[in-house]
C-alpha cells in the first residue's frame, strides 16, 4: 500500500513541460528576450547593491577605525582580520551560539507553523479567517515596538508574564529577572523569534496543504491509511519544494536575527547574548572597528552560503527542469 | 458524519486557543495603548483598562511631523510595491520560461544577496548615496528598500509562473494570439494572486524597515513612520502608551489591506507554492 | 562561468575606482561669505521648543536670507547616525552630543578644532568645569558646553515624616540608618525598597567610589590605568554594597531607565536621581501627579558628615563639523544658544543645569538641589577611547557581579581595571 501512494505522490509532482510544436517563424539566434526581461531587475540590483556589497568585502581587508572612516583612508591588513576573528575565542564561541540558535529557531519556527497550517487545514471557515487575520497581524507588527512589548511582558516589576507563571503556580517568578542567566534569556529571544516567523511560515504552509490533491488524500485513507502516514506518505514528498524554500529562508533570517537581541537588552547586551549579527554590528558600531565588523559580516554570508549550498543547486536543478 | 462535526469542533476549539495565544501580545500592545499611564505601570497587571483613554493615540498624533511621516511612508511603499512588483514579474517570467546564459549566476546571485546582512552595509549604502548626492532623500531610501525585496520577489514569482503549464500559452498561441498577448490572456490571470501575496511581502518588509531611513533620513519632514516610532523613547525612559498607539496605528493599515484581500492570496498562494 | 566573472570584475572595478575617488576629496574651505543653508541637529527633548524658536528669530534677525534647519535626532543608535552623517560629504553643521562621546569624536576629526574662538562665546570664563573638560582634548576645545544633569536622591518626605525621620541624612551612615529605619516601617511590602538602586546603575554608584578619593582610571603622560582596584575606590564599592543589600529591592541586574516609573508607583522612599526625574515621576500620563507635594531632595552624601559626594555631570555638547560649510554662521547660532539669554530659559523653561555657574542661582525648588550638587562634580575619564568602555559595558558588568554575589570586590575590581586599561591604551 505504501508503495502505491508513494508511485502516485511522485506523478503528481512530475513536471508537465512538454516540448513545444516547432514553430514556422524565424527565430533569432539569440533571443535578446530574456535579457531584456531580467535587465531592470539587474540593473537595481547592481547599481544599488554593486558598490555597497563591494565596499563590505574590500573594508573587511582594512584596518577601519572612526578616523579612517572620516578620512577615507584605511590600512589595507589582508587577511589579517579573518585570521583575528577566528583565532579569537570569544568569536568562536558566538559562532557556536549562533550555529545552536539558528537551529532551534529554524526547527521550532517549522514545526509549529507546520502544526498551525494543519490546523487551519481543518477549522471551520470563519475560525480560518479569524486566525489567519490574526496571523496577519502578528506578521504587521512593526518588529522594534513588538520586542519593546515582549521586553515590557517580561519585564522584572511590570511584566505580565511574571505575573501569569506565578499566579498559574509555575513558581515564584516576581521580581525574577529573565536575562541573568543568557540560557533563560535565550529562551525569551526565541519565543519571540519564534512569535514572529509563524505568520508567514503558517500561511505559506498552509497554501502549500491546499495543494494537495484531494483525490490521493481520499484513495489512501480508502486504503486504510492513518493521518499520519497520510502525512508522511503524501503531504511531505508533494510539499517538499515549499519545505526546502521555507527551510532555506527560515535559516537564512534566523541566523542574521539581530533586532530581536539588541532591542530586548536596551542595546547593551552583555558578551553571553553576542549572536554574530550583534558581534558584527557592535565591532563596527560601537567600537567602531568597521574592518572587523565587515569581516564577521563576510564570514557569516560565507557559512550561510556554505550550508545552503545543498538547496542552491537543489532549486538550480529544479529550475533548469522547468524551462526550455 | 457526527464524528466529523465533533472533529472539527475540536479542532474550532484548538484554534480558538492559538489564536489566543499567538494574539496574546497583539492584545497587549492595543489594550495598553488605550491605558492611562498609572494602570500601565500597575504592579498587577490590568486585563481591561478601567478608565480607557484616547490620550495616547492623542499625543503620539500629536509629534510633530507625525503626518509628514504618515506620507513619506506611503509615497516609499507604495512606489516601492509599484516598482518591484513590475521589477520582479519581468524577471521572473525571464527565469522561469527562458534557458539563457547567464541564467544561473543570476538565481544565484538573488540567493547570495539575501544572505548579507543589512546592517553591515549602511556604511557603504551612506557613501554611495553620499556620492550621487541621494542622502536624506526618499529616492535613495526607495531605490534601497527596492533591492531588498526583489530578490524574495523574483524568486516566489518565479515559482507561480514556472506552475502555469506552458501548453496553456501555446494553445493560445495555436489560436492565433501573438507570444506577449498569449501570455498576459493566459499566464497573468493565473498569477496574479501571486503579485497580490508578494506585494503585500513587500509592502510589510518597506513599510516596517528602520535601520535605512534612520540612518539616511536627517530631515524632520522627510523621516518615515518607523523613525516616528522611536521618538517615544528618549534619555528620559519610554512613553509606553504613546509608543503602543503609535505601533499600533502603524500595524493598521497592513491589517486592513489584508483582509481586503485575503480572499485572492489564498488562492494565489496555492497556485504556485507547491511546485517550489 | 563568463557572466559570473564579469559581475565580479565590474565590482572589482566600482570599488576601486569609487575608493579612490574617496580618497582624493578634500575639505573645501571657501573664503566667500558664507550663505548657509544651516543645518542642526539636537537631540529628541533636550531644549525646549521656545528656545529653538527663540534661537532662530534672533538668528534671523541678523541674517534674514540665510535658511536654518534644526532637525531633532532621536536617541537610539544615535552614533550609527552620527558615523555615517561625519564620514559623508553633507554632515550638519552643528550637532548637539552627549558629554561621554565627544572625545571620541573629537579624535577622530569629525570636530572643529575652536579653541580659538572660545572667548567669542558669552560666560565661557565660567563654563561648568566638567563640561569644558568633556570638550577638550589634547588641550584644544572642540566643542561647546550646552547644558547638564546631575544627580542627588529624591525621597518621599512623608515617608520620612512617617518613619520619624526629621531631616535628610548629611553622612553616608545616616543614609544606612535612615534606610533602615524605613525598611523596618515599611518593609513587609515585598515591593518596598528604601533606596532602589537597580544594579547596573554605574552612575549611581560612582559618587561613592570618588568621595572615598578612588577613581575609575588616572592618566600619566598618554597612558591610562585602570584605578578601581585601588583601596580607596574599592572602601566605596564595598559602602555601596552594603547600602544595596540592605536597602534595595531592585533588580540587581537591570538598569535605572525605568527607575521613575517604578518610584511613581508609591512603593519607594528614595531613588538616585537626575533633576529631570522630577518631571517623569510627576507626569499626569505615566506617573503620579499627586506626588509632586511630597518630593523632596538631597544631595549624596559624602562619608565626612556634613559635606556632599562628588556626583557624575551629565550632559550634552554642541559641536562644529570639521568639514562644514557655514562654520562662522554655525558659530553666531552657538552663540545665541549657549548664551545668557537662553541659557536662562534652558533652567527656567527646560529644568536644566545650565553652561555656566553664573546662571545656577537661577534654579529654585528642587532644581536647586541638583544644581547645587552640580558644584561638586567630576567627569568620566577624557580619553577618545572611553566610548569603548562604555560600548563594553564594563561597570555595568563589575556592579552586577557584586551586587549578585558572583565576584567578591576585589576580583571584580581588578579584572574590571585590567579591562579599562586595556580599552583606554588600545
Amino acid at each position: 500500500m505504501e508503495a502505491a501512494i508513494r508511485a502516485e505522490a511522485r506523478t503528481t509532482t512530475v513536471a508537465t513541460d512538454i516540448e513545444p510544436a516547432p514553430r514556422h517563424r524565424r527565430v533569432p539566434r539569440i533571443n535578446l528576450l530574456p535579457y531584456a526581461l531580467i535587465a531592470p531587475a539587474v540593473l537595481v540590483l547592481a547599481g544599488v547593491l554593486g558598490y555597497p556589497l563591494g565596499m563590505l568585502g574590500w573594508l573587511s581587508t582594512q584596518h577601519y577605525g572612526l578616523r579612517e572612516l572620516f578620512q577615507h583612508q584605511g590600512e589595507f591588513v589582508g587577511l589579517q582580520n579573518f585570521v583575528t576573528l577566528v583565532g579569537d575565542p570569544e568569536f568562536r564561541h558566538v559562532l557556536q551560539i549562533s550555529l545552536v540558535f539558528t537551529a532551534v529557531n529554524v526547527g521550532l519556527s517549522m514545526l509549529f507553523a507546520m502544526l498551525i497550517a494543519l490546523l487551519l487545514e481543518r477549522v471551520s471557515s470563519a475560525i480560518r479567517i479569524l486566525l489567519s487575520s490574526g496571523l496577519v497581524f502578528v506578521w504587521a507588527t512593526p518588529v522594534i515596538p513588538a520586542i519593546n512589548l515582549w521586553q515590557w511582558m517580561f519585564d522584572y516589576e511590570f511584566g505580565v508574564v511574571n505575573w501569569l507563571l506565578t499566579r498559574f503556580g509555575a513558581g515564584n517568578y516576581i521580581h525574577h529577572n529573565w536575562f541573568e542567566n543568557p540560557f533563560q534569556g535565550f529562551i525569551v529571544v526565541t519565543v519571540i523569534v519564534v512569535w514572529g516567523a509563524i505568520p508567514f511560515l503558517a500561511l505559506m504552509l498552509y497554501a502549500g496543504l491546499t495543494q494537495v490533491p484531494r483525490e490521493l488524500v481520499e484513495a489512501a485513507e480508502i486504503d486504510g491509511a492513518r493521518p499520519w502516514q497520510v502525512f508522511t506518505l503524501i503531504t511531505v514528498p508533494i510539499l517538499r519544494p515549499l519545505f526546502v524554500i521555507l527551510f532555506s529562508l527560515s535559516t537564512i533570517w534566523d541566523f542574521q536575527v539581530f533586532n530581536q537581541v539588541w532591542v530586548l537588552l536596551s542595546q547593551r547586551p552583555s558578551k553571553d547574548y553576542f549572536l554574530i549579527s550583534v558581534y558584527s554590528f557592535q565591532e563596527s558600531f560601537r567600537v567602531s572597528q568597521y574592518g572587523l565588523g565587515s569581516a564577521a559580516a563576510v564570514v557569516m554570508v560565507a557559512i550561510l552560503a556554505a550550508v545552503s549550498v545543498f538547496y542552491i543547486r537543489q532549486t538550480v536543478r529544479l529550475t533548469t527542469e522547468d524551462a526550455r | 458524519m457526527s464524528r466529523r462535526t465533533f472533529a472539527r469542533t475540536l479542532y474550532d476549539g484548538v484554534g480558538i486557543v492559538v489564536f489566543i495565544v499567538m494574539m496574546f501580545p497583539i492584545y497587549w500592545m492595543v489594550s495598553t495603548a488605550f491605558k492611562p499611564g498609572r494602570e500601565i505601570l500597575a504592579l498587577t497587571p490590568v486585563w481591561i483598562p478601567l478608565r480607557p483613554t484616547l490620550d495616547n493615540f492623542r499625543t503620539a498624533m500629536n509629534v510633530p511631523y507625525f503626518w509628514n511621516d504618515v506620507v513619506n511612508s506611503v509615497v516609499v511603499v507604495l512606489t516601492v510595491v509599484a516598482l518591484s512588483i513590475v521589477l520582479a514579474f519581468l524577471a521572473a517570467v525571464s527565469v522561469a520560461r527562458f534557458g539563457f546564459r547567464g541564467r544561473t549566476p543570476f538565481i544565484v546571485m538573488i540567493i547570495v544577496v539575501q544572505m548579507v546582512p543589512l546592517n553591515a552595509l549602511v556604511i557603504p549604502i551612506y557613501l554611495l548615496l553620499d556620492q550621487v548626492g541621494q542622502v536624506d532623500s526618499l529616492l535613495g531610501v526607495i531605490a534601497y528598500y527596492l533591492a531588498f525585496v526583489l530578490p524574495f520577489m523574483i524568486w516566489t514569482l518565479r515559482g507561480f509562473i514556472a506552475n502555469v503549464p506552458v501548453d496553456l500559452e501555446e494553445a493560445a498561441m495555436v489560436d492565433g494570439a501573438s507570444r506577449v498577448v498569449a501570455f498576459m490572456r493566459i499566464v497573468f490571470p493565473l498569477v496574479a494572486p501571486g503579485l497580490v501575496a508578494t506585494g503585500i511581502f513587500g509592502f510589510i518588509q518597506a513599510w516596517n524597515e528602520f535601520i535605512i531611513a534612520y540612518v539616511l533620513l536627517s530631515s524632520s519632514s522627510k523621516q518615515t513612520l518607523t523613525i516616528w516610532l522611536t521618538s517615544f523613547t528618549t534619555q528620559h525612559g519610554t512613553d509606553w502608551g504613546g509608543l503602543m498607539a503609535g505601533a499600533t496605528l502603524t500595524a493598521l493599515p497592513v491589517v486592513i489591506l489584508f483582509l481586503l484581500v485575503q480572499r485572492h492570496i489564498v488562492g494565489g498562494l496555492t497556485a504556485g507554492a507547491v511546485k517550489g | 562561468m563568463r557572466p559570473r566573472k564579469l559581475l565580479f570584475t565590474a565590482f572589482v572595478m566600482a570599488v576601486t575606482l569609487l575608493a579612490a575617488a574617496c580618497g582624493n576629496s578634500t575639505t573645501t574651505t571657501t573664503t566667500t561669505a558664507e550663505t548657509g543653508p544651516l543645518t542642526i541637529w539636537l537631540m529628541n527633548g533636550s531644549a525646549p521648543q521656545s528656545v529653538v524658536d527663540g534661537v532662530n528669530a534672533d538668528f534671523k534677525a541678523k541674517h534674514p536670507n540665510v535658511t536654518v534647519n534644526v532637525e531633532i535626532q532621536q536617541w537610539s543608535d544615535v552614533t550609527t547616525k552620527l558615523d555615517t552623517a561625519f564620514a559623508g560629504t553633507t554632515p550638519p553643521d552643528i550637532m548637539e552630543l552627549g558629554n561621554t562621546l565627544v572625545a571620541k569624536y573629537a579624535a577622530s576629526g569629525a570636530l572643529q578644532d575652536i579653541t580659538a574662538k572660545k572667548s567669542a562665546y558669552e560666560n565661557s570664563g565660567t563654563w561648568l568645569q566638567s563640561l569644558t573638560d568633556s570638550c577638550t582634548l589634547s588641550g584644544k576645545l572642540y566643542c561647546v558646553p550646552y547644558y547638564a544633569g546631575s544627580r542627588a536622591i529624591i525621597y518621599r518626605t512623608d515617608m520620612f515624616a512617617n518613619a520619624g525621620i526629621t531631616k535628610p541624612p548629611t553622612s553616608m551612615d545616616e543614609l544606612m540608618t535612615d534606610g533602615q529605619t524605613l525598611m523596618a516601617k515599611y518593609g513587609s511590602d515585598p515591593n518596598f525598597s528604601a533606596l532602589y538602586f537597580p544594579g547596573k546603575y554605574w552612575y549611581a554608584a560612582a559618587p561613592f567610589v570618588w568621595d572615598f578619593g578612588g577613581d575609575i582610571a588616572t592618566q600619566s603622560g598618554s597612558k591610562w590605568t585602570g584605578a578601581l582596584n585601588s583601596s580607596q575606590a574599592q572602601q566605596g564599592l564595598t559602602e555601596v554594597n552594603n547600602l544595596v543589600s540592605k536597602l534595595s529591592r531592585a533588580d540587581k541586574t537591570g538598569d535605572e531607565l525605568k527607575q521613575d516609573q517604578a518610584f511613581a508607583q508609591g512603593h519607594i522612599a528614595m531613588i538616585i536621581a537626575n533633576g529631570w526625574e522630577v518631571g517623569v515621576i510627576t507626569d499626569p500620563k505615566s506617573g503620579d501627579p499627586t506626588l509632586q507635594a511630597k518630593l523632596g531632595a538631597f544631595p549624596i552624601p559624602s562619608h565626612n558628615a556634613g559635606q556632599t559626594a562628588p556626583v557624575f555631570l551629565g550632559g550634552s555638547d554642541l559641536g562644529i563639523a570639521a568639514h562644514s560649510k557655514s562654520p562662522a554662521l554655525a558659530q553666531e547660532w552657538l552663540q545665541l544658544l549657549a548664551g545668557t539669554k537662553y541659557q536662562s530659559q534652558m533652567v527656567t523653561v527646560g529644568g536644566v543645569i545650565p553652561n555656566t555657574t553664573t546662571l545656577a542661582s537661577l534654579s529654585s525648588g528642587l532644581p536647586a538641589v541638583f544644581a547645587k550638587a552640580a558644584t561638586n562634580s567630576r567627569f568620566t575619564p577624557n580619553s577618545p577611547n572611553w566610548a569603548n568602555v562604555e560600548s563594553a559595558n564594563v561597570l555595568q558588568d563589575m556592579l552586577v557581579s557584586i551586587f549578585t554575589g558572583k565576584s567578591s570586590i576585589p576580583t571584580a575590581t581588578s579584572s574590571a581595571s585590567d579591562q579599562i586599561t586595556q580599552i583606554l591604551n588600545s
